[in-house]
């Protein structure tokens, strides 16, 4: 029978991957939020495995959420990185550097 | 090795070897397909988990919905590959020192013997006649009708926000007042004049 | 399967909020530019008419299955964070106008900021901290971007996203790991599934630390405040304004129902990571401030070095210490809205006026307002006798109920250092000449509230002691 620690362990894995995603694209905005999607995939299996193996279903109406609330950020975040795309023609994370200090 | 383990086995390393590369490869297109892979054997891993109305959602959603405007933002920037992967190489051994160090930390906690998962998880395996939507959703709009309401505020303020953001007034383009059409009359548009009837020259 | 309609009237003031926001966004449709100050004054009068709704029906209670707490905690938090959004409102007015953001939305998405806050107050479930949580962060966000042709604020925007989404997620992460463990979601039931000899579950210590990071990370605690100078110092000052006094509560108030609400009984563990936090927040803001030659990134190390302060509060773990806490906060957003409020009446349609050497040679020019500033950095540094240094003295004195000597020589050895970079800028305001003109912009409602503010610091000082058995007595109630 496959574990809950499985699945956990797992979603460790993936979750360090995004973590390392984020360190690494430093320069490219849209695979920051890509790295973003991939920690939340990451969060909603331990949700979904934990409310399997403990037979409580609000795991799974959290994730639910998660998934709403994920699709807002995004809409949000792409508006934003447009905003600054028409301001700057990039979105190279270290040429966005008007405030330094 | 039950059919399940193997299946969990395959579908988990779909799932990070394509993780990994979403955030490795160099052309975004091809992180924001490997997204979608990504998404699909997560899916995928959630109906072994009999949670089919997350597994469907995931799909409609994400892949439908949130990485198509992923793909259509990467394609609609004009984005100078070459550019972006400058300092990949520089940041890979810190970052991936630390990556490595992070997941055997986790990894060791969540996979020891000593956390009382084991003892406290006691999976239902339900049968045919089971449905996992119907569940959902009789507790989403009684017991969790609050954080319901709530979440539709988030989208109201997702769609509000991203027009406010985005939106332009563009004074070129051209509009129809549809008001201004049908309240015109003949005489706007037609202009009688009277010429006098040029004679042929002789 | 039985279900009864949960009790709504305890969030009849959230609920009439909400109507309002979205009636704020119709009228701004249908009626257009010529009604933007209709916008304003409705957006200010629905607020006042939520503090009443609040005040009117004080009460405790639980509703929605223990997922809506209404406590003196909360109804005092949310007072608090309506009266400030009310004072953003009215001393950014005129800036808005000059910059052209003065729009429907902006009223809009700040009505579903305190929305989000209030829903984080009141959560009594990790769920609703997480959608409260998101609700603010999103309309942040926005309105950052909102002044979308400048370089600057769509930058903030962009930092303060991405930095946002990370402690998001880290923050989900830990609370799946306390899911895992307890089994629930809901805050009293962590509570009681959690047994004090459960320390030792290195899962749930797991999960305490993602969200203790998490928690650093939107309160801007060092090591984690590397977005807070930037975002202070890129986004709109109108907003920067608001940015740094509301949500500070409302992360009080996030900090009070998981670490206390929740997680009491792991004390032991976040008091160390808090101390952490505390520490190096005090040492590094207080220090990094006396570089800054630009007020709006001075303010910004300030108020890391004032979220340290206050975190010192929560670590002392006692009903006392979160009372200091949640006082120094309220003290500290009201003094914050003061600083940022003189930043708005100096700027003009061509300058932002966010420089320290702006203040240069205030006296001579306008004494009453130098008056104000002076007022205002003197409580900062926790000076005698303004309210300032109350609010330190507090925090202080929970420290050393609680046996924590050393922490409290190390705090207020650098808070001495702290003084130094207010008292500067009190020192320029009366000794050195103006480099040029300084004019004054905002309507009379800004500068009668702006010198109400200030002067409140030190008038108010037979009212403290009051204050502090209020926020007792709320605190006492929680545990």
């Amino acid at each position: 029978m496959i574990l809950l620690s499985d699945y956990l362990v797992l979603g460790a894995i993936l979750f360090s991957i995004s973590v390392v995603g984020i360190f690494l694209n430093r320069k490219n905005l849209v695979v920051l939020l890509m790295a973003i999607e991939l920690m939340l995939l990451a969060v909603n299996i331990n949700f979904v495995a934990a409310s399997h193996f403990l037979n409580d279903i609000s795991g799974q109406v959290f994730v639910f959420f998660i998934l709403t609330v994920a699709a807002a950020e995004s809409a949000i975040g792409l508006a934003i990185l447009i905003v600054v795309f028409r301001n700057r023609k990039t979105i190279n994370v270290e040429e966005i550097d008007s405030l330094k200090g | 090795m039950t059919f399940e383990h193997i299946v969990f086995y395959a579908i988990s390393l779909i799932l990070l070897v394509s993780g990994l590369l979403v955030v490795t490869v160099k052309n975004p297109v091809k992180a924001a397909l490997f997204l979608i892979l990504c998404f699909v054997s997560g899916a995928a891993l959630w109906l072994l988990l009999e949670a089919e109305f997350l597994a469907l959602t995931l799909i409609l959603v994400y892949v439908g919905a949130v990485m198509v405007l992923f793909l259509f933002v990467v394609m609609m920037l004009d984005i100078n590959i070459a550019e972006m992967r400058e300092g990949f190489v520089r940041y890979l051994p810190v970052g991936g020192v630390v990556a490595v160090l992070m997941m055997l930390e986790m990894a060791m906690i969540l996979a020891s013997s000593k956390t009382g998962l084991v003892e406290r998880s006691h999976p239902v395996s339900h049968g045919a006649d089971y449905s996992n939507t119907a569940e959902i959703g009789s507790v989403l709009y009684t017991d969790y009708v609050y954080p319901f309401e709530i979440a539709s505020v988030l989208l109201v303020v997702a769609i509000v926000a991203a027009i406010a953001l985005t939106m332009r007034k563009r004074p070129q383009t051209k509009k129809q007042t549809p008001s201004r059409q049908i309240a015109t009359r003949a005489g706007d548009r037609l202009r009688m004049v009277d010429l006098k009837s040029e004679k042929k020259q002789p | 399967m039985e279900f009864q309609i949960p009790d709504f009237a305890p969030a009849y003031p959230e609920i009439f909020l909400l109507c309002m926001a979205g009636a704020v966004l119709l009228l701004d449709l249908f009626l257009g530019k010529r009604f933007r100050n209709l916008a304003y004054g409705l957006s200010i009068a629905s607020l006042l008419a939520t503090i009443a709704m609040i005040i009117g029906s004080s009460q405790q209670a639980t509703t929605f299955n223990g997922m809506f707490l209404r406590d003196l905690m909360g109804d005092i938090l949310k007072i608090a964070v309506m009266l400030f959004t009310i004072m953003v409102f009215i001393y950014s007015r005129i800036y808005q106008q000059d910059r052209h953001i003065f729009k429907g939305e902006y009223f809009v998405l700040a009505l579903t900021a305190v929305l989000g806050m209030m829903v984080m107050i009141s959560a009594g479930n990790m769920l609703l901290l997480y959608l409260g949580l998101e609700l603010l962060s999103l309309s942040l966000y926005s309105l950052i971007a909102m002044r979308r042709d400048s370089l600057h604020a769509t930058e903030a925007a962009m930092k303060y996203f991405i930095l946002g989404a990370l402690a998001s997620g880290i923050l989900l992460y830990g609370m799946s790991m306390i899911y895992v463990t307890t089994g629930t979601l809901d805050l009293a039931q962590i509570h009681a599934a959690i047994r004090t000899g459960d320390s030792a579950n290195l899962v749930l210590s797991l999960g305490l630390v993602f969200v203790v990071v998490a928690i650093g990370f939107k309160l801007g605690a060092v090591p984690f405040h590397m977005w807070v100078p930037d975002v202070y110092q890129g986004s709109p000052t109108s907003v920067t304004l608001f940015l740094g006094s509301a949500p500070k509560l409302a992360a009080f108030a996030m900090l009070m129902r998981l670490l206390v609400g929740g997680l009491e009984n792991m004390s032991g563990q976040w008091q160390q990571m808090l101390i952490i936090l505390a520490l190096f927040s005090i040492g590094f803001g207080n220090i990094v401030a006396i570089a800054q030659t630009n007020m709006k990134r001075m303010l910004a190390y300030s108020a890391i070095s004032h979220v340290g302060f206050f975190l010192l509060g929560v670590l002392s773990a006692t009903p006392d210490g979160y009372a200091a806490s949640m006082f120094y906060i309220l003290v500290y957003g009201f003094m914050t809205l003061g600083s940022f409020g003189m930043i708005l009446l100096l700027s003009n349609k061509d300058s932002e006026s966010d420089m320290i050497a702006n203040f240069k040679g205030m006296f001579s020019a306008h004494p009453l307002y130098a008056l104000v500033m002076t007022l205002l950095m003197v409580s900062m540094a926790g000076i005698p006798p303004l309210i300032g240094f109350n609010a330190k003295l507090a925090v202080i004195n929970a420290l050393v109920e609680s046996r924590l000597y050393w922490v409290a020589v190390v705090a207020v050895l650098f808070s001495v250092v702290g003084a130094f970079y207010y008292l500067r800028i009190v020192k320029f305001m009366y000794f050195d000449q103006p480099g040029e003109a300084i004019r004054l912009n905002g309507g009379m409602e800004m500068h009668t509230l702006l010198t109400i503010n200030a002067l409140a610091l030190i008038l108010g000082l037979p009212w403290i002691g009051w204050l502090i058995r209020i926020c007792n007595s709320a605190l006492a109630q929680l545990s």
